[in-house]
């Protein structure tokens, strides 16, 4: 038998590796505005496959995503801010777990339970921590935001002042969130929560523990939410609670992946890619005349999505890139 | 030390806005209960209400208690627009696609009302608006006083008509079963655009009342309704006794937060409450709910 791993010349191997080098050698080219794009195109995938391990594979449909987000920015943020601490500690680790805590409060209030009450007290918390965070002004500064202290191009405060490192450094964890839910989904775990999201009582019948194995997604999910918190907030150097802590957020986690294909390990990234840039031109166009235009979309779009395609594009996607293969030259393996 | 006539306030404003809080809530309820749809779209048909409300008053000086008799059918009409293009398609869909439908919904009214209407926050003017009412040391302003009894009102005769009527008796009856509902000869279809068309209608009325002291803007509804989201799971979806009496608890909740914590943080005092109802009562004060 041939090692797929080293066969080349098959299309399975080399398009995605051609596609990863593209991807490496793009920042040379792109201007900066592009660059942009593209890093929070990773970013949304990165958060969006995050939801999607908690409302995809496990069904549990989080509209509070936004709460371990914002909970990930604001630490790395204030612990810097107060302490000189890096944002690896204060957000990364402090930040993450501030997290996983409110993940297991939540999963203990809300996974004894069947049907919404997970969506609704997801959304309440969320929404709990927005104003949390709004009101308690003398520590995290309200309304008015913060603003990451500026220490000069340092890997150790996680900030540059070029974009392209952190063009890489997403793609890294955009690679990173994609092998964790590749990994999971061909795990004990995730074929338990397929189970469970199928079935659950026929899943406890044969002996899965559906509350811990949900804890367990939901967990998983917080704690790479609040690290795509930390990024976005050494990124974009500023954060206040009407955004990290928004309702609006936690949709636009959820749409991605429901636009790309809910329970798929690519539809989130497909969703991203799709969404991300169109988000982007609606609103340098109308964003300025028209507030909340992109919103509306969004709304129009989810509507439609689960109206119409609630499996999403992915197995359409799928198909097309089968046949692409299939049209590639190489050596292929023999069925 | 604290005063108790402070105390006594904050409880009476508190059951006054609890009092709305059950209204919203059992329009909630009874969309969940009968159509078993949680329209997260709710705090947008309130805010519709409130929007209507102000531009009858701003354009023919229409006062917000007359015009509940025009905002409560304008709205019962949307609820069954809604029903009609987006609900009934998903009356036997996942809780995926019902969520993200109105969750899609809300999206949708929010920012088309941002978009119409601009963020600004709008109210009304009523002559009734500076009146008070003294009681033992109590002082309890007109317009809320009003609100109150107007929801105290709505609740009972909702009530009544769910009890007493046969339409009331045929939307129990499909919120028990509709399979078996339908077999007794109850079509099922109009009961639910009846309940959506009620909720909304409820909501709309609930948006009127309240208008003469509080201000509309896009998300008012949002912030609303997240108060009235507390209330139905603890009181457990779909029980609308448990409506009327969890509002009061999350409003006296509130107030007191706002008192002893500081201004603003009556939601989060609400929310520790919710958090232990749901871990000591999982299927809320008076659900049913299946653990």
């Amino acid at each position: 038998m041939r090692n797929l791993l080293f066969n080349w010349r098959d299309p399975k191997i080399y398009l995605p590796l051609i596609l990863l080098i593209f991807l490496l050698i793009l920042p040379i080219f792109l201007p900066t505005y592009f660059l942009h794009i593209m890093v929070t195109i990773f970013v949304f995938a990165f958060l969006s496959a995050a939801w999607n391990i908690i409302g995809g594979y496990a069904g549990q449909l989080s509209l509070g995503n936004a709460a371990f987000f914002g909970l990930g920015a604001y630490g790395a943020v204030l612990f810097t801010h107060y302490f000189n601490i890096p944002p690896w500690i204060g957000g990364v680790i402090i930040g993450g777990a501030a997290a996983l805590f409110l993940s297991l409060l939540m999963g203990w209030a809300c996974f004894r339970l069947r049907g919404p009450y997970f969506a609704i007290s997801s959304l309440a918390i969320g929404e709990v921590m927005r104003l949390l965070f709004l009101h308690q002004r003398k520590i995290t500064f309200g309304a008015e935001g913060v603003t990451v202290p500026f220490k000069g191009d340092s890997l150790l405060y996680f900030q540059f002042s070029s974009k392209v490192p952190y063009y890489y450094i997403a793609l890294v964890m955009l690679l990173l969130g994609i092998y964790i839910c590749w990994k999971m989904e061909r795990s004990r775990l995730g074929y338990y929560l397929i189970a469970i999201n199928q079935n659950q009582d026929a899943a406890e019948a044969v002996g899965i523990n559906s509350v811990r194995t949900k804890q367990v997604a939901l967990s998983l999910s917080a704690l790479l939410t609040a690290m795509g918190g930390v990024f976005y907030a050494q990124y974009i150097f500023f954060i206040d609670p009407d955004f990290v802590f928004s309702l609006g957020l936690s949709i636009e986690f959820a749409l991605m992946a429901i636009v790309g294909g809910v329970g798929s390990v690519f539809g989130p990234v497909i969703g991203a890619f799709l969404l991300r840039p169109a988000m982007e031109i609606t609103n340098a166009l109308l964003g300025a005349t028209y507030m909340g235009v992109h919103l509306i979309v969004y709304g129009g779009l989810l509507i439609t999505v689960v109206l119409l395609k609630p499996e999403g594009l992915i197995g359409w996607l799928a198909r097309r890139y089968e046949t692409l293969l299939k049209l590639l030259p190489g050596l292929k393996e023999k069925e | 030390m604290l005063k108790y006539d402070i105390l006594l306030q904050a409880l009476v404003s508190g059951i006054l806005m609890g009092a709305v809080y059950s209204l919203v809530s059992i329009g909630l309820t009874i969309i969940y209960g009968v159509v078993r749809i949680v329209n997260f779209a709710h705090g947008e048909f309130l805010m519709i209400g409130m929007y209507a409300t102000y531009f009858l008053w701003a354009y023919f000086g229409i006062d917000p208690l007359v015009a509940m008799i025009i905002n409560g059918p304008l709205l019962y009409v949307i609820g069954i627009l809604i029903y009609k293009s987006l609900f009934r398609r998903v009356v036997l869909a996942s809780d995926f696609t019902k969520i993200f439908l109105t969750v899609g919904l809300s999206l949708v009214l929010q920012n088309l009302a941002l978009l119409l209407f601009t963020a600004n926050y709008w109210s009304v003017r009523t002559f009734y608006e500076k009146m008070v009412i003294n009681l033992w040391g109590i002082s309890i302003s007109y317009p809320r006083f009003i609100a109150f009894c107007g929801a105290v009102i709505l609740s009972l005769l909702i009530s009544l008509f769910l009890l007493k009527t046969d339409l009331g008796k045929a939307m129990r009856a499909v919120a028990q079963n509709w399979e078996v509902a339908m077999l007794m000869g109850i079509n099922p279809d109009r009961i639910f655009m009846v309940a959506v068309g009620l909720g909304s209608a409820v909501a709309g009325v609930t948006g009127t009342i309240i208008m003469p002291y509080f201000y509309v803007f896009p998300m008012v509804g949002a912030a609303f309704v997240v108060m009235c989201f507390a209330v139905v799971i603890s009181a457990g979806l779909g029980s609308i006794k448990g409506a009327l009496f969890c509002g009061p608890i999350f409003g006296i909740a509130e107030s007191l937060g706002i008192l002893f914590v500081g201004a603003d943080s009556g939601l989060i005092v609400a929310f520790l409450i919710l958090l232990v109802v749901l871990i000591f009562r999982p299927s809320g004060l008076m659900g049913k709910g299946k653990l």
